[in-house]
């Protein structure tokens, strides 16, 4: 049987080597998805079963007779003792956001080859053992926060820091992804109406479950999901009509206004009315289509047209400019290692788990599955003509403001599309135009359409399932971006609290209405910089949010190195140390070259520069607006080195403390909770 | 396929909030009412919105 077991995992690990090598050195020649979708399956299979077990088994030492504390401090409330694989789901649902769907296909533009190596290989060793090591800290932690652990381990620097660095990363992540949803909606009336329709739809729902049928979630949720599908159905009709298509055709800066509205709205609005029911139905809808797309990735099995490497390798990509080295990595984020996770591993999570070893499928088990969802959009990327994902994804101020010249240049890339081609497809989507749809959203729904159409139903039903995509990815980008606002109103009002105590008050409504417009101005400021932005604004932003959630990664990987020597000394620490100096490496050099690089398509400073000596040349069309340009480029130098410079912090405190445990100077006592005898039975969960 | 089922139904009414109203109910003696599920939902989205969304 042992024999079986042994031959079986050289089976599974030769298959993840095999196709590895296959995708890695094959050239010229479109390959099949389904080498992608085994290579990661059976990488995450190998890595599951012998790396995470050995830091379960050796270094963390997981101990199911030790009681945790959803079962030492249950309270029927938040602390609560919870079958695994619901946790496992639970925790799936929160850690699922838009970054490993948008990370991935704004990297295709390298080619299929580079992104797809660093989600397999990013997760496994890094993003995964991340979650896992966290979540296990804070279990033995009583379920503390990030912040509150970085300040009980490494000192009060770090838990103020990695607040601060979670604020300002909300503000670009918010302002990011809204930016998104604003180029996925611009000019598109079906899109515009679906995503319009879902606000009277969420607000019916608040009032259903809270006065109609309270309590039933899940019935309010099927309902709302019907009323959903409707509206894609109806603004089809919408889209199609002579009277009605012009009030639903909006310019990009209309639904950036539209969608700050909505964030103060849904932040002073009472939760239950708006938000609390968006966020049931998108999360129910983000895993159903999960779902669909693994199995119409399998059903239809389709080739890659994007080759492994394109010539944007050398850096001057049209979609955001820089090199593999470092850009891929931080514009991937989310799909390989992720900060934001870490805030989930040691929130909600920790707190349900029932035995130690849960932690196991749940902290590592989940990331790989956020991973192989990475791996799917970057597959939905890769299947469109590379002609259509550049026309779709590079900004008009780089390929030119009409379809032939955008045609003609990208065609001159050596990647042939027509005006005619863009065309037709456009009509087949219903949309009016495809050029320059940048931020990723439209060119994934085209790649899902793509699938799902051809799973059954062909060319006749393609319209319907792009639409079905925007709205998937629209629903619950704005559900982030009223939560997050809301997040961040709380922490503005924490802090404002202690200088004027009203203000701290959740229930005073000129604070909440004060704090709720200075966060919506924050990342409304970004969003509206980005869609006066002439190269599309995703090219400055994405690398601004990927460099600060890669350096919330960093701030985990120290608190989460920190912990391992306090335990081991350092036996073990390279297992969070490797992706930690990777982490530092890729991000702190992208930082750099953000600020500081010579070429105006990267560097801040030098673009700021450039615009300016053209200003002074009065070589300019618009001074006022070139003038805007200048700040925001010295503002987005700016946030790079304030978020450089926290994360050094951060660093130089952790090697303080690494030092002091080393050369026995330092304390080495960890703060975990005292052990107590398990008296639970998990079977019975 | 049923345990599946029942699984996949369980993890819906967690991700639902529907687990824990039944939790909460348990907790405190109270029996299903709309102002009990107000109470519980007021204390349980408070706290699930004080916390950041992932990304």
């Amino acid at each position: 049987m042992k024999l079986l077991g042994y031959l079986f995992w050289a089976v599974v690990a030769s298959v993840a080597a095999f196709c590895l090598g296959t995708i890695a050195l094959s050239r010229g020649e479109h390959i099949n998805s389904l080498w992608l979708v085994l290579a990661a399956a059976c990488s995450y299979a190998t890595a599951y079963r012998f790396y995470a077990k050995f830091i379960s088994a050796r270094v963390m030492m997981l101990n199911d007779e030790r009681a945790t504390p959803a079962e030492r401090l249950q309270n029927g409330h938040d602390f609560e003792p919870t079958n695994k694989w619901i946790v496992f789901g639970h925790h799936f649902a929160a850690i699922a956001g838009p970054g490993p769907l948008v990370g991935p296909v704004l990297a295709a533009q390298f080619g299929y080859l580079p992104g797809t190596l660093w989600i397999i290989i990013g997760a496994c060793l890094g993003g995964a053992v991340q979650d896992f090591v966290i979540l296990f800290a804070s279990m033995r932690r009583d379920g503390k926060s990030l912040g509150q652990m970085a300040r009980e381990e490494i000192g009060k620097v770090g838990g103020f820091i990695a607040l601060v660095t979670v604020l300002l990363i909300m503000v670009i992540l918010l302002a990011v992804v809204a930016l998104v949803v604003v180029n996925a909606l611009k000019g598109s009336p079906w899109g515009a109406f679906t995503i319009a329709a879902t606000m009277p739809i969420a607000i019916f729902m608040g009032l259903y479950l809270r006065y109609w049928r309270p309590g039933k979630v899940l019935e309010c949720s099927a309902i709302g999901f019907v009323l959903v599908m409707g509206s894609i159905f109806a603004g089809q009709a919408v889209g199609e009509s002579a009277s009605l298509a012009p009030v639903f055709t909006l310019s990009a800066m209309t639904i950036a206004f539209a969608i700050i509205l909505y964030g103060f709205l849904a932040s002073a609005l009472p939760v239950w009315l708006l938000l609390a029911p968006r966020d049931y139905l998108s999360t129910f809808v983000k895993l159903g289509v999960v779902l669909m797309l693994a199995i119409g990735i399998l059903f239809v099995r389709p080739e890659l047209q994007l080759p492994a490497f394109t010539r944007f390798t050398d850096g001057t990509g049209p979609i955001f400019a820089g090199k593999i080295f470092p850009f891929c990595f931080i514009t991937i984020a989310c799909g390989a290692i992720s900060g934001f996770h870490s805030l989930i591993s040691s929130g909600t999570t920790p707190k349900m788990i029932a035995k130690e070893s849960h932690a196991w499928p749940v902290g590592y088990g989940s990331m790989l599955l956020e991973s192989f969802v990475a791996i799917m959009a970057i597959i939905a990327a890769c299947v469109l003509q590379p002609g259509i994902y550049f026309a779709v994804n590079s900004p008009a101020g780089i390929v030119g403001a009409t379809p032939a010249a955008a045609a003609a240049t990208i065609t001159a890339w050596g990647f042939p599309v027509t005006p005619a081609d863009m065309a037709l497809l456009a009509h087949n989507v219903g949309e009016q135009s495809l050029f320059s749809r940048t931020g990723g959203a439209p060119s994934l729904a085209l790649g899902m359409a793509h699938i799902f159409a051809s799973s059954g139903g062909g060319q006749a039903v393609i319209g319907f399932w792009y639409h079905f995509a925007i709205m998937f990815e629209a629903l619950f980008i704005l559900t982030i971006i009223d939560a997050g606002t809301r997040v961040g109103r709380f922490m503005l009002q924490d802090l404002l609290g202690h200088i004027a105590p009203p203000l701290g008050r959740t229930s005073w409504m000129p604070g909440v209405i004060g704090t709720s417009a200075v966060v919506v101005g924050a990342w409304g400021y970004f969003l509206v910089q980005g869609v006066r932005d002439p190269l599309g604004g995703i090219n400055s932003l994405w690398p601004l949010f990927g460099i600060s959630n890669q350096l919330l990664a960093a701030i985990a990987l120290c608190v989460a190195t920190t912990i391992l020597l306090k335990m081991h000394g350092a036996k073990f620490m390279w297992i969070t140390c490797v992706p930690l100096v990777w982490l530092v490496s890729a991000t702190f050099t992208a930082a750099w070259q953000k600020i500081f690089s010579p070429i105006p398509a990267i560097g801040f400073l030098s673009q700021a520069d450039g615009l300016e000596a053209a200003l002074r040349a009065g070589k300019v069309a618009s001074p006022a607006a070139t003038e805007t340009l200048i700040f925001n480029a010295r503002l987005d130098a700016a946030i790079c080195g304030v978020f450089m410079v926290l994360v050094a912090v951060i660093l130089v405190d952790s090697l303080r403390v690494w030092a002091g445990i080393l050369w026995g100077a330092g304390e080495r006592r960890v703060h975990e909770a005292p052990f107590v005898a398990s008296q639970l039975r998990a079977e019975e969960l | 396929m049923k345990r599946l089922g029942r699984l996949l139904l369980a993890i819906l009414r967690e991700l639902a909030d529907e687990n824990a109203y039944q939790r909460h109910l348990a907790a405190h003696g109270a029996t299903h009412s709309g102002p009990e599920w107000r109470r519980f939902s007021e204390e349980r989205l408070r706290a699930k919105y004080a916390r950041a969304k992932c990304c």
